[in-house]
């Protein structure tokens, strides 16, 4: 047992050399002519790298060769219980049966073994980028719709979140009825113009307070712009078509971290100003101030 | 309009233009860009005593707000701020024989304005009676109006390129007020602050 070991390891070296060296001389080939070659004759420099190249190619196929010739064969066939009396099968169509039995068998752990772990890799990193759940409790929900919903439930929302947060100042504004664009004012410190369509955030702008209400013209601050950038980032992270409301909830929940933009120094790097600009980024989760390099 | 701190600044064995020329390099080499002049002045009447207990009054220009002529009467113990339009130094013209103008006191603040990110940075010679007195330099955060807020970012911009000299402090002025929301006219009180110190210091002031 101790020497079959032995000799397999032996020829499992023997085939990663060959294999390197297979991989050197098409490496040679795909580089063609070097300018190591020099310029006198460097064809036939390069046809005897070539030719060298190519037998030690041939003499550790050898050692392959002599190396599978010392393997012992596996004594016996491989048993599969009581399936292998199938090879003792009379009729000889079916003979061949046995030997497919142990194919399928073998190709069926293989499988097996890699599920688990290709399984075990997917639980680590779980991307759910939906609430879907599939209990009936929550499937009938997905009935309600988040475009098309009446106003007063928008109204109610949104004078819900007004109450919640007592520094933000929420001025709503219906130029279409069911889609409001309210302006939610942050302290001093900036305002947003968010449009509704339904109970889903449309599009955000931020600008500082002295700046026009104009849904479509950016800030004229870089940090304003950078926020509105990661508002944009934020609103598709808080998207949930089957909780709208949470959504808009933990989205003013988020953008309401923006109170401490000037105050509050980065959490990685301590500094207030990476290139000029304070900390724009807030973690979704923990709400931290972080640069847009540090996060 | 956003917050801004004016500071003073001077560098060991070296002249005005020696110290305008390494701030603006330290700038640039930090990303700023360069967008002009600009000018702050500043002309102080006093009132005839005819007029009874003396009263000041200090006309300020700045080229930031040019069709606004900034004024500031002080009696003594309280200064009003009036914010006008330029016909406000016609005016002044008008009521010469009440108060009358000093003409050795006009100081003026000149020089580049670079623009760098969200900041305003302006590096100043200033000259009382066109005698160069020192160097002020303004910084200007514009998206923040409340200098509570934005005052230690303000802090570790200055460091970044005055170094140790820098403000750790916020101005005098700006300490009652680091709630309110800031106006132009809060420059315009810095700039007189600094301005009569110039005045009063003999020969080159010296931080």
């Amino acid at each position: 047992m101790e020497r079959d070991i032995e000799q397999l390891n032996a020829a499992l070296n023997a085939i990663k050399v060959l294999r390197s060296n297979v991989r050197s001389v098409f490496e040679s080939v795909s580089n063609g002519l070097r300018a190591d070659h020099g310029d006198e004759g460097k064809e036939t420099k390069f046809i005897y790298e070539l030719q060298e190249l190519l037998t030690t190619v041939n003499n550790n196929l050898r050692d392959v060769e002599n190396a599978v010739a010392n393997l012992t064969p596996q004594a016996g066939p491989f048993s599969l219980g009581n399936t292998t009396y199938l090879s003792q099968e009379t009729t000889q169509e079916r003979q061949a049966l046995y030997g497919q039995l142990v194919n399928s068998y073998k190709w069926t752990d293989k499988i097996r073994e890699y599920s688990a772990v290709a399984g075990n890799i997917l639980a680590a990193n779980s991307f759910n980028k939906t609430y879907k759940t599939y209990s009936t409790a929550k499937r009938r929900k997905t009935t309600t719709s988040n475009h098309n919903v009446a106003p007063e439930v928008i109204e109610n929302l949104i004078s819900s979140i007004d109450r919640l947060f007592p520094d933000v100042t929420f001025t709503p504004n219906r130029p279409l009825v069911p889609n409001p664009i309210i302006q939610v004012s942050l302290g001093r410190v900036l305002k947003a113009i968010i449009a509704f369509k339904g109970l889903m955030i449309e599009w955000v702008v931020v600008k500082a307070h002295a700046e026009s209400n104009d849904l479509w013209t950016e800030s004229r601050y870089r940090v304003f712009k950078r926020i509105t950038e990661n508002c944009h980032a934020a609103m598709c992270h808080f998207h949930s078509p089957l909780m709208p409301e949470l959504a808009v909830r933990s989205f003013m929940h988020w953008f309401h971290s923006y109170i401490t933009l000037f105050s509050a120094p980065c959490k990685r790097c301590g500094n207030h100003l990476n290139s000029n600009l304070p900390p724009t980024w807030r973690d979704f989760r923990s709400l931290e101030p972080y640069h847009e390099e540090c996060k | 309009m956003g917050v801004t701190i004016l500071t003073q600044f001077a560098l060991e064995n070296k002249t005005g233009p020696q110290t305008v020329e390494v701030l603006s390099k330290r700038i640039c080499a930090l990303g700023a860009v360069q967008q002009g002049h600009f000018l702050v002045d500043c002309e102080t009447y006093t009132s005839v005593p005819q007029l009874g207990h003396q009263r000041t009054v200090h006309v300020l220009h700045n080229s930031e707000q040019p069709a606004t002529v900034f004024s500031l009467l002080d009696n003594g113990t309280k200064i009003t701020a009036l914010a006008t339009d330029g016909l406000f130094d016609l005016l002044m013209m008008k009521m010469s024989q009440f108060y009358t103008s000093k003409k050795q006191t006009k100081a003026e603040s000149k020089g580049l304005r670079y623009e760098i990110g969200d900041f305003y940075v302006k590096l100043g010679t200033v000259t009382v009676s066109s005698n160069y007195k020192g160097i002020l330099v303004e910084v200007e955060y514009r998206p923040c109006v409340v200098p509570a807020m934005c005052w230690d970012l303000l802090k570790e911009f200055l460091q970044g390129f005055l170094g140790l000299t820098a403000p750790t402090n916020p101005p005098t002025y700006l300490q009652n007020r680091m709630q309110e929301v800031y106006t132009p006219i809060d420059t315009i009180h810095q700039y007189l602050e600094h301005f009569t110190m110039f005045r009063k210091s003999p020969g080159i002031y010296r931080n």
